[in-house]
């Protein structure tokens, strides 16, 4: 059944398989296999007769015209008479496959919108919305095709005409580039979709760990939804519309990720490695997405005050040092430290832009006028900036190692040690102020 | 009479009873029913059957290489095949002596 037909055998085929057209794909393909292995036989027996393959008229008047044969075939098979197949509930499956097609349309959009929405929650809350629309898609694409080859798709005028355009594009390139295209560059069309919209879901929405396990895993999936794809082309009814995501996806995410700090392109972020929870991706402190590097308080009299911050849970609210040690680099190569002591202290540059390590000035002075009053004062009573240090709650963490400073004192001290960022407990001040 | 007209009622019981010897692939049906002194059964009918015969469950089918190249569909008897082919042939048995008793009456 491996053979292939060539000459008149080959057109003798051909006829039978349109004379047989209306059957389902499947039944058409198997009944045709068996054919097949009869005009092989058929054949090699006229050969046996004459020289040379035998000719059309040999072949009629041995097994009948294309036509009776497959008429034949057709009465003893049971197959339902030509043009009398499936016609009655064509029409649900016409508007199944209207809505699976529009849903296919629709799924991708709810998906781009969430993933660039602002709101992480309204944005992943989209990105299931859109998920499930293409899933719905997929089902209502299977309902229309009733069993039967998506190439059916095809034989709509418009399918037609795209299938046309495709090939068009194809035909340019020679069969070696054809052949490089599907074996090199559909494994990695497979793997990269599934790296970029596995990871980019996770990477948009959630953690950083999270973010290379999810596009670690995108990837296996995409590679076996292309397998399966291969073998049941009714998987395409789910594909498309997610290649169609991916291909938007995979541009945006790459330009995001050259640029740096976009909205996808926290892939190449130090940052996220064991951060978790929204914003896991960005290091240090922001606001409506601008970065914080410092925060200067005030007490309800509108007078400077110097604090220590803590989150909820007691972990210390830490900022990389941007003072004179840690801007003119550490000699011994480590990290600069973090504090949570604001205001921090900050190297004041100079004209150039840059600061000299040897005679480097540092202020904590805001660089910008104190803010006036606020017109309705907070319910809360602020501390006091005396009182502010004792009050703070001490977190169940090992004690800082020198005593808090009061606003005006000036106690300059060097990180002892440079702990990872954002490691619980461990809260290295340094306060040189003056 | 023509006898492929008969033939078209009991071309199932043929060749269901060709595969009961061994399974087979298509052309090797149709060349043991012809073997057998059924040369007028139409080539296309005997792959259709084989289909109908499949789609019925009574056939197995598998795919074997062969020597000459081509890789060959095998068909053979499952028990369904079995089952229908014993009480097709109680039928015929039945079918054929009415037959023949009453072909005998007319004679008499």
């Amino acid at each position: 059944m491996n053979t292939t037909l060539t000459g008149p055998a080959a057109a003798y085929l051909a006829e039978v398989r349109t004379e047989l057209s209306d059957l389902p794909p499947g039944e058409l393909e198997d009944v045709l296999d068996d054919v097949t292995d009869h005009l092989t036989e058929v054949t090699g027996e006229l050969t046996g007769e004459l020289t040379g393959e035998p000719s059309a008229q040999a072949l009629a008047d041995r097994l009948g015209t294309p036509r009776q044969y497959a008429d034949e075939l057709r009465t003893a098979a049971g197959y339902p008479p030509r043009g009398q197949a499936a016609r009655p509930e064509n029409a649900g499956a016409m508007a199944a496959l209207r809505w699976g097609i529009v849903a296919a349309t629709v799924g991708p959009f709810f998906l781009i919108t969430g993933i660039f929405s602002g709101s992480p929650d309204s944005g992943f809350l989209l990105c299931l919305l859109g998920l499930a629309v293409i899933g719905g898609a997929g089902a209502l694409g299977l309902r229309a095709l009733q069993g039967r080859h998506p190439r059916v798709v095809l034989e709509t005028p418009r399918g037609s005409n795209a299938a046309a355009t495709i090939r068009g594009i194809l035909d340019q390139l020679s069969p070696g580039q054809r052949r490089e295209l599907r074996t090199v560059g559909q494994p990695v069309w497979w793997v990269a979709r599934g790296i970029v919209v596995g990871g980019g879901l996770f990477g948009v929405f959630g953690a950083g760990a999270a973010t290379v396990v999810a596009a670690v895993a995108g990837a296996a999936f995409s590679v076996w939804v292309g397998r399966r794809t291969q073998e049941d082309r009714r998987w395409l009814w789910y594909v498309v519309p997610l290649n169609v995501v991916a291909t938007i996806a995979v541009p945006v995410w790459l330009v995001a990720s050259l640029v740096g700090g976009g909205p996808v392109g926290r892939f190449d972020n130090p940052g996220y490695v064991g951060s978790s929870g929204y914003n896991g991706g960005a290091p240090g402190l922001t606001i409506d997405g601008q970065p914080v590097t410092n925060i200067y308080p005030f007490d309800a009299a509108g007078r400077p005050v110097k604090v220590r911050l803590y989150d909820e849970k007691g972990q210390p609210i830490n900022l990389p040092l941007q003072n004179c040690a840690a801007n003119g680099g550490n000699p011994d190569g480590t990290e600069p430290g973090v504090t949570n002591l604001f205001p921090q202290s900050i190297a004041v540059q100079d004209r150039d832009g840059f600061s000299d390590p040897d005679n480097c000035r540092e202020t904590d002075k805001p660089p910008f006028a104190a803010p006036p009053m606020p017109a309705t004062p907070t319910t809360s009573p602020l501390p006091t900036p005396g009182a502010s240090t004792a009050s703070l709650p001490t977190p169940g963490l090992p004690t800082p190692t020198q005593s808090l400073s009061t606003p005006g004192a000036s106690v300059p001290v060097v990180p002892t040690t440079a702990p990872p960022v954002r490691t619980p407990g461990v809260t290295l001040t340094v306060a040189p102020t003056r | 009479m023509d006898p492929s007209q008969l033939l078209k009622g009991v071309l199932d019981l043929a060749v269901l009873a060709v595969l009961r010897e061994a399974d087979g692939y298509g052309y090797d049906v149709l060349r043991r029913l012809r073997a057998a002194g059924l040369e007028d059964v139409a080539d296309a009918s005997v792959y259709g059957t084989l289909r109908r015969l499949f789609a019925a469950g009574a056939l197995t089918t598998y795919v074997l290489p062969s020597e000459e190249g081509p890789h060959r569909k095998y068909y053979g008897l499952n028990k369904t095949g079995r089952d229908l082919l014993a009480q097709s042939t109680k039928t015929w048995h039945h079918f054929a002596d009415t037959m023949s008793v009453l072909l005998e009456e007319e004679a008499a």
